[in-house]
């Protein structure tokens, strides 16, 4: 008879949505998680996707380019919240996001606005529309938008306006995604307004410039950078929010192996976001599921909560 | 649901086709799934400070055989490495990707016109079309006479002509500096054959600004376009919202999973 190693306990909790094990995924890198069906079975194996930012009517996004990669393990993107707005999200991707939930994977639907008021509308909507969402993620923090957006997030007393507008409106959890500045400080504005939890970070605004022509080599100035090379400060600012809240934190920031999600619990990070890393490595997220069970388990750990920000400073 | 994936392939051969061009042909699983016009998204190995895939098209598949053959330009970082890749290495591709070429809905010739490096899936089309039977004529444009893929042009050539068509097929080639063929852009050329035959349907495939206008003169002749585009690819299957195409009715497509293959009359040119 073989018997199989009882593995550490993976299971967690983001501010009310109890996620399997901890690896979620990045808002806008995943889809809505259906375009990685081909490459493994998504509900059966993640604690959680987050979905791409949604508003309450459609958004066109960004002109193209939206792209550009940089030397040294990075992009950066304009993408600018093209979305189809919570109707036509719902009706598109309801039927799947259903059946992840049955299959035991969280969904989390991100809620996009320029205003206060958008906000609000896009979650009415999505209150009223999506059973299938485990909760809600409000995007205070996207560099690509004219005006909202990271706008929204920038000053704690901001932040929390729009957490304060929202909270009444859904009992299901907040997760508040928040751009990479001041996170002490807003973080604590937003969990006193009533967040569940924070996620953290957003891309970090950048610029890259063709000398040639003198030209932006996307149709914006700046954009997101995203990738590897921001992991050491999405690390740094996920420790230095942690510190400061006491509500949980999904960490989120150049993740490509267990490893580095390792470092985000450590850290403080109760759940961990898989971002960049799926588009270039499609079956990454599953790949950061096994490697991270692997590390709990060689730290001689039950009970992965037991190594939430156990970072020896 | 998605059927796109990760499939492993091994390099056969790759060899320099022409002035900084080569061909790879390659064993992979994947050969099996591909239709012309289709893309395959490839993780070149060697250079951890580049992390996104290259995105190429293809000119031959065989599906028994399990091969796929790759013709690029070397234009950077990633398709040098690729270029360097020898028989026996390893790595994944990620496919199929995207909507491929479409047999014609409209009767009569098709004329093919290719650009650069948009010549290998121009080549695709044009086996595909001769397998239905459909007739066309080709117009392939190069910088220089050295840009010129030789093999392909002949495959080109020697596609059998159309059964029960007594058409003088004509692979018409240019090059900007006149040093082969016909001097100047694929779109002069194009001008005299519309001048000289209708034709049901233009496919293209070379850089936008020369399949822009391609997709004019196709349209002012009567004639239905498609046209393969390219973009900047973060993941090749519809996952990031990176690689948007502007459609000539407003808002954007994802070249991706949209395309590269478009109705030439949807996109804002
Ligand atoms: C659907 C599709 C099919 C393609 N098929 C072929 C093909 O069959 N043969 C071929 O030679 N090339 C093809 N390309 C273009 C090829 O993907 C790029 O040349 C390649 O990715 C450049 O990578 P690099 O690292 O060498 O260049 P980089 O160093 O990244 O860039 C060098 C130059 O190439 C341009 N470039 C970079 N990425 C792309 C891209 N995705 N599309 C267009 N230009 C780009 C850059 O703007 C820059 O000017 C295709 C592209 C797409 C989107
Ligand atoms: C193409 C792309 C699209 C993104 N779209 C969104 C979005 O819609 N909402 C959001 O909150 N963050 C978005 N992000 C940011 C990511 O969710 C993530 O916070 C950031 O990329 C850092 O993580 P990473 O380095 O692992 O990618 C996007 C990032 C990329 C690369
Ligand atoms: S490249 Fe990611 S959606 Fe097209």
């Amino acid at each position: 008879m073989v018997t199989t190693a009882i593995g550490p306990s993976m299971a967690v909790d983001l501010g009310g949505i109890r996620m399997r094990n901890p690896i979620n995924t990045a808002s806008g890198t995943f889809g809505n998680g259906i375009q990685f069906e081909g490459f493994y079975d998504v509900g059966a194996t993640l604690g959680a996707i987050t979905c791409k930012g949604v508003s309450a009517v459609p958004w066109d996004g960004n002109p193209a380019p939206r792209l550009a990669e940089l030397e040294g393990s990075a992009i950066m993107n304009s993408v600018g919240l093209q979305n189809p707005g919570v109707r036509g999200f719902v009706d598109r991707y309801g039927t799947y996001l259903q059946g992840l939930r049955d299959k035991g994977c969280q969904v989390i639907c991100q809620v996009a606005g320029h205003s206060v008021r958008e906000y609000v509308e896009a979650l009415e909507l999505f209150e009223e529309l999506a059973p299938f969402a485990s909760g809600f993620e409000i995007n205070v923090s996207c560099p690509n938008i004219a005006k909202g957006g990271a706008a929204m997030g920038a000053t704690p007393e901001a932040a929390a306006e729009v957490m304060s507008a929202l909270r009444p409106l859904t009992k299901r959890p907040i997760v508040v995604k928040m751009a990479p500045h001041d996170v002490a400080q807003i973080g604590r504005a937003l969990e006193a307004a009533g967040a569940d939890a924070l996620s953290l970070i957003n891309t970090i605004p950048g610029m890259a410039i063709d000398v040639r022509t003198r030209k932006s080599r996307l149709a914006r100035a700046t954009a997101g950078v995203s990738g590897p090379a921001i992991h050491a400060i999405a690390v740094r600012m996920v420790w230095e929010c942690a510190q400061a809240v006491s509500i949980p934190i999904c960490g989120i920031g150049g993740v490509s192996s267990g490893a580095d999600a390792a470092e985000m619990i450590l850290a403080g990070a109760t759940a961990v976001s898989v971002g960049t890393a799926n588009l270039y490595d499609p079956t990454c997220a599953r790949r950061v599921v096994d490697e991270l069970t692997q590390w709990v388990r060689e730290q001689g750990a039950d009970d992965v909560n037991d190594l939430v920000g156990a970072f020896d400073a | 649901m998605s059927t796109t994936s990760q499939y492993d392939f091994e390099v056969m051969t790759n060899e320099q086709v022409a002035q900084d061009v080569w061909c790879m042909r390659c064993h992979t699983d994947l050969a099996a799934l591909l239709s012309p016009g289709q893309f395959v998204n490839i993780q070149v190995p060697g250079n951890a400070a580049h992390v996104l895939r290259i995105p190429l098209s293809f000119s031959r598949t065989d599906a028994k055989a399990r091969t796929l053959e790759l013709v690029f330009a070397v234009v950077g970082e990633g398709t040098r490495r690729l270029s360097a890749m020898q028989a026996g290495q390893t790595s994944t591709m990620v496919g199929p990707c995207g909507k491929g070429w479409q047999l014609p809905t409209r009767k009569g010739r098709a004329l093919l016109v290719a650009g650069g490096v948009g010549l290998p899936p121009i080549v695709a089309c044009a086996r595909m079309l001769t397998q239905a039977g459909v007739g066309f004529d080709a117009i392939v444009g190069a910088q220089t006479s050295d840009k010129h893929v030789d093999y392909l042009l002949d495959e080109l050539r020697a596609l059998a002509p159309c059964e029960g068509c007594d058409c003088a097929r004509k692979v018409l080639v240019t090059t900007d500096d006149g040093s082969r063929g016909i001097r100047g852009f694929t779109t002069a050329a194009m001008r005299n054959m519309l001048a000289e035959h209708a034709y049901g349907t233009v496919y293209t495939c070379g850089p936008q600004p020369m399949m822009a206008g391609v997709a004019k003169l196709a349209a002012s002749a009567g004639s239905d376009c498609q046209a393969s585009l390219e973009r900047m690819m973060g993941c090749g299957f519809g996952a990031c919202s990176c690689c948007n195409v502007a459609l000539a009715s407003g808002g954007y497509a994802l070249c991706c999973t949209d395309g590269p293959v478009f109705d030439a009359k949807e996109v804002a040119w």
